[in-house]
């Protein structure tokens, strides 16, 4: 049989069967879940697999610089680094949405941002500690976005010499 | 547990501004890489990177100074209606830049093999920069390499000893060297073009054989064959060497002459010959000597009972006459065979050639030879038979005085010298007489070779002389230029 007439057959056999199960649905209302639901920890679900996979991609990024022996260079030594941080960092947020997911963090703030104070009721004392600290983590993605910033300028930087000898030269 | 508030607030107000501070500078910084290099993919993707990167510190940083703002002013409600927006994008920006930074592999690797051709390219483009520059200069130079390489060749194909033919395919001549052009005695013009390979080889069946030999393994290696000079029809036994040239199809020949070998070998065939001839002379001339003896001895006991004015004295006078000839041929025989004993002792070269030359003293001053001497005194005495060099001394010195004959003004020059390199004595006789023709030069020390007339030698003396000196571990030479004299030599070794 040809290629076109196996094409054809394809088309005629999975229409028929679609209208079959069309008809069916229409018939039974009570059946049909064309349309998912999606509740509450989802969104947190997803925010979480993504932390997850942003981990795992910064982790692949280091293995390749490392094997490409890139991290011998400045510039890409910079940017390594960034991914470093940017592991951490998401390591830090995937606790700290866990905390918040499985404790339900209930925040009291109270006075200005001068002499104000933080409270979190809903957790125990070293919890709040750690969540408190979690808190902090611009300490860990500043320095990861400074670090890619760092190296983009050296790898300019050198760009910019090697353009300049090739002029040269 | 109460935390302060104001560690918390400004990590968080100055993190979100220096967030999108650095995310932004970031997107400069890509987006001047690009713009510096458009076709790097390292910089499309650094560039894709920075702007999710930026792209989640905005979503992220605008999130926590507007949520700041909102709840400090009452806006709570607000905050918890955009914060599933916020949240999202921000989920959004790291899974963008995750998914990105999956690809870097495969970008380096691509951005690595584009450079690759790039820097290919870049080489090639330079090469033709280069040759379009340097064009004459490149062809003048390759150009005098050319004629440095052909000249080295040239000297090569000119200077070989061997002669050295190409050929085309059809088997013509396409190029002979000076040594063939020697062999063949031929010009250049008589034979380039005007001689095929075949016409050289004196059996044409031989020149097919040969043909397809080549033909067959490329080459051939001392294929010996005989040829022909193609002016007179001379033979020539040849050595040739040879191969196919795999492009071009040419035949490459060397030819070395072996004619001289082949003579040589004769002659050492027939060296040998005479060496068993020689053998058996030996030993009839062993057998025929005591007859000999006993007839002459008979011969002249007869002598003395007849008177010598009669007829019969006369008779038995020819008979001893006769008898005495036979003997010393016979004689010669025996010592050219070595069969007498040799009985060496200490002497003083100097005294032998002096007692010979005051035995031969009145025959020289008959000629009118006159014997200049030049000794080296400082040779010592060494073993050798005194009868026996005396008479290799008399042989040659005899030999001297029948070529200078009757001219006027001969003289014999006998030198005497120690080579202290060898720990030898050098011995040379040189006469001025009539020299020996070079077709001889090579048979003098053949026995009975002799250009005397007959009856007057027997062609035994040089022959009998090299044996003496070889029986002494020496050697004997000769040369000479015909009409002008010649020179023996006679080496001995003070120790043997």
């Amino acid at each position: 049989m040809s290629k076109a007439k196996l094409f054809i057959d394809a088309v005629l056999k999975t229409s028929i069967w679609s209208g079959l199960c069309l008809l069916w649905n229409i018939g039974c209302p009570n059946l049909a879940f064309s349309l998912q639901l999606h509740g509450d920890p989802e969104g947190l679900y997803v925010h979480q697999i993504a932390h997850f996979f942003f981990v795992i991609s910064m982790t692949i990024l280091i293995y390749w610089l490392f094997r490409m022996k890139l991290l011998f260079q400045r510039g890409w030594r910079f940017i390594g680094l960034g991914a470093t941080f940017l592991i951490l960092w998401n390591i830090d947020a995937f606790v700290g949405h866990w905390i918040e997911g499985t404790n339900g963090v209930n925040m009291i703030v109270k006075g200005n941002h001068w002499s104000g104070t933080i409270e979190f009721p809903s957790l125990s004392e070293n919890m709040a500690v750690l969540y408190y600290l979690l808190k902090l983590d611009h300490l860990l993605c500043v320095p990861a976005i400074a670090s890619i910033f760092l190296g983009l300028r050296e790898l300019y930087t050198d760009s910019v010499k090697t353009l300049r000898q090739r002029q040269e030269s | 547990m109460i935390f302060p508030f104001f560690p918390f607030w400004f990590v968080d107000v100055l993190g979100s501004l220096l967030m999108v501070l650095f995310g932004l500078l970031c997107v400069i910084k890509a987006f001047s890489l690009r713009r510096m290099d458009p076709d790097n993919v390292i910089w499309a993707y650094l560039l894709w990177l920075s702007m999710a990167l930026s792209f989640f510190a905005l979503s992220r940083s605008i999130g926590h100074i507007v949520q700041h703002i909102l709840i400090a002013t009452g806006y709570k409600h607000t905050w918890e209606m955009l914060r599933p927006y916020s949240g999202s994008l921000n989920t959004l920006a790291f899974v963008v830049g995750g998914a990105v930074t999956l690809f870097f592999e495969r970008i380096w690797g691509i951005y690595h093999r584009i450079m690759r051709d790039q820097e290919s390219l870049r080489d090639a483009h330079d090469k033709l920069i280069f040759i379009n520059r340097h064009l004459d200069e490149l062809v003048r130079e390759r150009t005098r390499e050319l004629i440095a390489s052909e000249r080295k060749y040239r000297r090569l194909f000119e200077d070989a000893q061997e002669a050295i033919i190409i050929a085309s395919p059809e088997g013509n001549i396409v190029d002979i060297n000076t040594a063939g052009l020697r062999l063949f005695g031929h010009e250049r013009k008589d034979i380039i073009g005007e001689i095929r390979l075949e016409d050289l080889f004196q059996s044409s069946e031989e020149f097919q054989r040969f043909l397809e030999k080549i033909k067959q393994d490329g080459y051939v290696t001392n294929w010996e064959c005989v040829l022909q000079k193609p002016r007179n029809g001379e033979k020539l036994v040849v050595l040739i060497s040879g191969s196919r040239e795999e492009y071009g199809e040419r035949y490459v020949l060397w030819l070395r002459d072996i004619s001289q070998r082949k003579i040589l070998e004769r002659q050492l065939l027939n060296a040998d010959k005479l060496s068993s001839i020689g053998r058996l002379a030996a030993g009839i001339a062993h057998e025929i000597n005591n007859p000999l003896g006993i007839i002459l001895g008979y011969t002249q006991l007869l002598l003395r009972s007849e008177p010598p004015d009669s007829e019969r004295y006369e008779d038995l006078k020819t008979i001893e006459k006769h008898v005495r000839m036979c003997k010393n041929i016979v004689g010669d025989l025996l010592k050219f065979s070595r069969m007498t004993p040799t009985e060496r002792q200490l002497t003083d070269i100097h005294s032998v050639i002096e007692e010979v030359l005051a035995m031969l003293h009145h025959q020289f001053e008959r000629s009118n030879i006159v014997v200049e001497k030049d000794f080296d005194r400082s040779i010592p005495e060494f073993s050798l038979d005194v009868s026996k060099m005396k008479q290799v001394f008399i042989n040659i010195l005899i030999n001297a005085r029948d070529a200078i004959g009757d001219k006027k003004g001969g003289q014999i020059f006998i030198r005497t010298k120690r080579q202290q390199s060898q720990d030898s004595v050098l011995i040379q006789i040189e006469d001025n007489g009539c020299g020996i023709p070079p077709e001889h030069l090579g048979k003098i020390f053949e026995p009975f070779f002799t250009t005397k007339p007959p009856g007057k030698g027997t062609g035994l003396g040089l022959a009998v002389s090299y044996g003496i000196v070889a029986e002494h571990g020496g050697d004997i030479m000769v040369e000479s230029t015909e009409s002008k004299g010649a020179i023996f030599t006679i080496v001995l070794p003070l120790r043997h």
